[in-house]
């Protein structure tokens, strides 16, 4: 069992409640399922185990049984006061104290445990969704159970330094135009993937609001007779101003979607902070689900050279670094 | 009928342009079809109005290969005797339907008017979405149309039947909300430790039934429990 001393912005969540968009049911989920999954492959979890989001601000956790844990994202971690390394697996025992700072970078961090927390789920998940009552944000005092699992061999596990994500967006934001094009002129879709967009204020796990140059729509108009929200959808609204839907973002609504973020590159929108800025890129359907493809291989090589099945070495061809993956 | 990508992970079929219960009998048909079917691939399907999004896992399947997997879905055609008509106990008017008399005003008419305009019809579920539970109903009669509320409530208590243009809705969850409020039902919408758990289903036909402020607080209890 673990108990939240300070909690800060604390939710525990899954990669997400599917099955139920139909009945409006919302997806919600963790933001960044990169980051997440490999916090859970860290401590030899499989990926889709609970385990806790935080929202810049780390918390402070008690250890009340011994346990491995790994935390994710750009920040100091302290075990006991000591200081200790994000992306690594570590053993805890029975009162220990691990505190989590500030993200040097990025929005969403993730903590770990080695066999999960053990929660409730509603309708087959453990995510949190906060406006429909399906679990509550955590605070101080709250204790959590912590699903069996083998903790021998699970700490000291260390992701390569070059698969801990930098979320630099300088390559642009890859995008698949649609599905409601017809809603925007030939002007309206260049602004979009032209201009540089500002996240504001007014952006959460629901979605982020953008500033920057008015996108125009046709004759059409911004609305649509309403329809589904995947995840990722850029929205138009009448103001012209981009909202990108995130994990608890609506099932249905009636904006035109300008175009859908490529599944990989929905963590480095999340991980954008205000003021942080994105530029688009289209890329077509085929070439974002090779990108994922390929994400996905690299995320079962590093699933399985952590458990140790597989080694990696680091390569250096045509002035370009490789980590290789062998058994 | 066309197909269009809504990104990497899901296929939108469209059925046609404009809301009507032919098109939207034929989505929830084909939905149903690929639901049943359970195909490998399929991580769930979202029917509205005059669409459907398929929802699915691009590293078991690609675009292109999904575009040939539903073809032999779109065939499906709707069942009559498919019909489930949902009956939605109504308190109209007073603390529960605080806009009833501007809804009134707004039409020139009567209170009763109203309630009678507004319980009359058998109203289609076109779909669910926006929040747990909420039914986008078709078919309201369009002299008791309204716009929403200038300035929406901070909170809505659960179960408020309200009118919003020329939409009717049933607030599953307490919320904020613009809807004009005209009453209230004790019936729970959304449960989430039912399965399923709404109340209403795409597809199914709604009937607001007029109660008492006495009815309601005894369907209220065994819904809700005592508190208020």
């Amino acid at each position: 069992m673990i108990e939240i001393l300070k909690a800060n912005i604390l939710t525990i969540q899954d990669l997400g409640r599917y099955g139920y968009q139909k009945l409006g049911v919302p997806v919600s989920g963790v933001m960044d399922d990169y980051s997440a999954r490999l916090a859970n492959f860290l401590v030899g979890n499989d990926e889709n185990r609970a385990l806790l989001e935080f929202v810049l601000q780390g918390p402070t956790i008690k250890f009340h049984a011994s346990s491995v844990f790994a935390v994710a994202g750009d920040v100091d971690v302290y075990l006991n006061g000591v200081k200790i390394s994000p992306w690594k697996s570590y053993w805890a025992k029975r009162g220990d104290i691990l505190e989590v700072g500030t993200l040097k970078s990025g929005v969403y961090g993730y903590i770990a445990f080695a066999g999960g927390i053990d929660v409730l789920k509603i309708l087959g998940s453990a995510s949190t969704y906060v406006r429909a009552n399906l679990g509550n944000p955590l605070k101080a005092g709250d204790k959590l159970k912590l699903g069996y699992a083998i903790l021998t061999g699970k700490e000291g596990k260390e992701l390569p330094e070059d698969f801990i994500p930098k979320y630099l967006n300088e390559n642009g934001i890859r995008v698949v135009l649609g599905p409601q094009l017809e809603h925007f002129t030939e002007e309206g879709i260049d602004t979009f993937l032209s201009s540089i967009y500002e996240v504001t204020r007014n952006s959460d796990r629901m979605g982020y609001r953008l500033e920057g140059p008015k996108i125009e729509h046709s004759k059409l108009g911004a609305d649509i007779i309403t329809d589904a929200i995947p995840l990722g959808a850029v929205q138009v609204p009448a103001n012209g101003k981009p909202i990108i839907m995130l994990a608890d973002r609506q099932t249905t609504g009636g904006y035109a979607k300008i175009a859908v973020v490529a599944k990989v590159d929905v963590p480095r929108v999340a991980q954008t902070r205000i003021g942080g800025k994105l530029k688009f890129k289209a890329v077509d359907v085929e070439d974002a689900q090779k990108l994922l493809r390929k994400r996905e291989m690299l995320l079962q090589n590093l699933k399985r050279y952590l458990k140790g099945e597989l080694r990696g070495y680091k390569l250096k061809a045509l002035g370009e670094e490789f980590l290789v993956f062998v058994k | 009928m066309d197909f269009k990508p809504a990104g990497d992970s899901a296929l939108v079929i469209i059925f046609g342009n404009e809301i009507s219960e032919s098109v939207n009998k034929k989505v929830h048909a084909v939905a149903n079809a690929i639901e049943k079917a359970k195909p490998e691939w399929l991580i769930e399907v979202v029917p509205t109005y005059t669409s459907i999004y398929v929802y699915y896992d691009p590293l078991k399947i690609s675009y292109q290969e999904i575009l040939k997997a539903v073809g032999p879905f779109l065939s499906a055609e709707p069942k009559e005797e498919e019909h489930r008509v949902v009956e939605i106990p109504t308190v109209y008017g007073g603390e529960f339907g605080p806009d009833i008399e501007f809804v009134a005003n707004y039409n020139g008419l009567t209170v009763d008017d109203v309630i009678e305009l507004h319980s009359k019809p058998l109203y289609r579920v076109y779909m669910l979405g926006f929040t747990p539970g909420f039914a986008y109903l078709g078919g309201m009669d369009e002299r008791i149309a309204t716009p929403r509320l200038e300035k929406p409530r901070l909170k809505v208590p659960a179960g408020s039947v309200g009118i919003a243009g020329k939409q009717t809705g049933i607030y599953p969850l307490e919320s904020p909300g613009g809807w004009r409020l005209i009453g209230r039902t004790p019936l729970k919408l959304f449960d989430p430790s039912k399965d399923p758990p709404t109340l209403l289903q795409p597809g199914n036909y709604v009937k607001f039934v007029p109660i008492d402020e006495k009815e309601f607080w005894e369907i209220y209890k065994l819904n809700w429990g005592e508190q208020r």
